[in-house]
């Protein structure tokens, strides 16, 4: 098949803070900037714009419009993208779209969120009656419904829970932009020490959390060219799926929209499991991780705990797993957060690692996950391939 | 019951679609979920149409209340309503007539609280007038 010739040609990303006391539109202006500097483009060349919805500010339906008038860019091509961490690979792959048909030729895709300085979101609809009364009020509590069904079905080792959340760990001590309060080793008997929340998920399987912001630029690489910039990787396969198994009353929950979308995106890369140079997988639960790598084909279903236990999931390792730290030890930056791994993903095919540069990358897989539904595993799963 | 439970609020109905018909059969102790009259199966929670056929030919239909534990969890983070009730058994519960339910374990010996434990429909009291559906394992 023919390569597509669209690009990211561009990145920024700005510390992950906790009640930073400052607004979605502070944090995504000083992604914006950043993103200008490292590019050296002009702000007004910049006409499609992509923004995520944040917690912070979801009850202003035109936020996106506000977003666009308070960093005084007039985008031709604007979209609002609601899949939560989905939002940023989901907004790339949009942005190729638009491009492609002509709605625009450089666009920004923006996610700047601070839920935990200012919280303004509502989900309605079932909730009130039918989920909130039972005290399953958010992530944690049906994340400890998932992971005791994988555990009946499969077999789950907390020694593997707590590889990743150590690893990830000693990748944020290396990460500049990652939470100060977890620029902190943490051990395996921390993690075992962890208290529990939600029975069997810990307080350290867990996502915090906090304010931040990130930024791409996407446009053709013949554009990339004409305006100088040297650094650029290619989006070589996206897919979603919102809702897996949506018209069945029943489905098996271990079931992830992942384990539909992980073989097409490795056909239409033409790559294979072993052939993945870095594993950004969005991590809002160690589950959610250990799960994906069975669901992309890594190792087989139920498989999960030995994979982790068998492989070296360091920077420096065979298959090295969130580079940066992952949401779980950098901090999620509210729905800001799948921008967090694509962000790490492009730094390191950039070769800006820094002192946890994976040597020589060839490729990314990086994901997203939006919102947690009632009683199955989550709303939507989003893969993208990044080759340099 | 603990006696730090304060009384909880019921939840308003109608919010989203039309859940009166579930909520006055709760009152009398009658479990009613929605069927699809083409598809001929249940579902849950409430929906606009069926999530079958996209069509609205639903109807509200007694079931036995009875179904097994499908997973479950102990929820031990305070959040609204949940004063004095931690920590808190939850679980998802399947029941025979093929759906599924989000909802509290009552009446239950922690240790009794397992997947694929046979339960059925159990009654929490969370006002003086007001009963919200639960469930309680039963043997066998």
């Amino acid at each position: 098949m023919s390569k597509s010739d669209m690009v990211i040609a561009g990145y920024s990303e700005t510390p992950v803070v906790f009640k930073s006391g400052r607004s979605a539109y502070d944090f995504a202006g000083e992604a914006l900037a950043s993103l200008i500097e490292a590019t050296g483009i002009e702000k007004d060349i910049i006409d499609g714009m992509s923004v995520t919805v944040p917690l912070s500010e979801a009850s202003n339906p035109f936020f996106a419009v506000y977003m666009a008038d308070a960093l005084g860019i007039s985008p031709t091509w604007l979209n609002y993208g609601g899949i939560g961490g989905c939002s940023a690979t989901g907004g790339v792959a949009r942005a190729m779209s638009a491009i492609r048909d002509g709605y625009c030729e450089v666009a920004v895709v923006l996610s700047a969120d601070a839920p935990s300085t200012s919280w303004r979101a509502n989900y309605g609809a079932f909730r009130g009656e039918f989920q909130d009364p039972v005290g399953v009020q958010g992530p944690p509590a049906m994340f400890g419904l998932l992971m005791n069904r994988y555990a009946h079905q499969y077999g789950l080792k907390d020694e593997a829970l707590a590889k990743i959340a150590t690893v990830q760990r000693e990748h944020a001590l290396l990460n500049d932009n990652a939470l100060e309060k977890f620029k902190k080793p943490m051990t395996t008997a921390d993690y075992m020490a962890s208290r529990v929340v939600a029975d069997p998920l810990r307080m350290l399987d867990s996502v915090m959390f906090c304010d931040g912001a990130n930024a791409f630029l996407v446009m053709t690489q013949e554009r990339a060219q004409q305006l100088g910039i040297k650094k650029t990787v290619r989006p070589a396969a996206y897919a979603e799926l919102t809702n897996v198994n949506g018209n069945v009353a029943c489905p098996d929950i271990t079931e992830t929209g992942f384990s539909h979308i992980g073989p097409k995106v490795f056909a239409k890369a033409g790559l294979k499991p072993s052939d993945i140079s870095m594993f950004q997988p969005y991590d809002d639960f160690t589950i959610a991780v250990l799960m994906q790598f069975e669901d992309f084909g890594f190792c087989k279903r139920g498989e999960g705990s030995d994979f982790i236990l068998a492989n070296d999931i360091s920077y420096k390792g065979n298959i090295p797993l969130n580079t940066g730290g992952g949401q779980i030890s950098a901090g999620q930056p509210g729905l800001a957060s799948g921008g967090l791994n694509l962000a790490e993903a492009v730094r390191q095919l950039f070769g800006e690692g820094g002192k946890r540069q994976v040597k020589a990358p060839k490729n990314a897989l990086v994901t997203g996950i939006g919102v947690i539904p009632y009683g199955r595993n989550w709303g939507t799963s989003a893969a993208m391939i990044l080759e340099a | 019951m603990n006696a730090d439970v304060k009384p909880r609020t019921p939840p308003k109905p109608n919010v989203y679609v039309d859940t009166a018909p579930f909520w006055d059969a709760a009152q009398k102790r009658k479990l009613v979920i929605q069927y699809c009259r083409d598809a001929g199966k249940f579902q849950h929670y409430p929906r606009p149409v069926s999530i079958y056929t996209g069509k609205r030919n639903l109807e509200w239909r007694e079931v036995s209340g009875k179904g097994v534990i499908y997973t479950y969890t102990t929820i031990r983070i305070p959040g609204p309503g949940l004063d004095g009730r931690l920590p808190l058994p939850a679980a998802t519960i399947e029941l025979d007539e093929g759906a599924r339910f989000i909802a509290n374990i009552i009446d239950t010996d922690p240790a009794k609280i397992k997947i694929g434990a046979r339960v059925e429909v159990a009654w929490d009291r969370i006002t003086d007038d007001f009963v919200y559906p639960a469930f309680k394992v039963i043997e066998g």
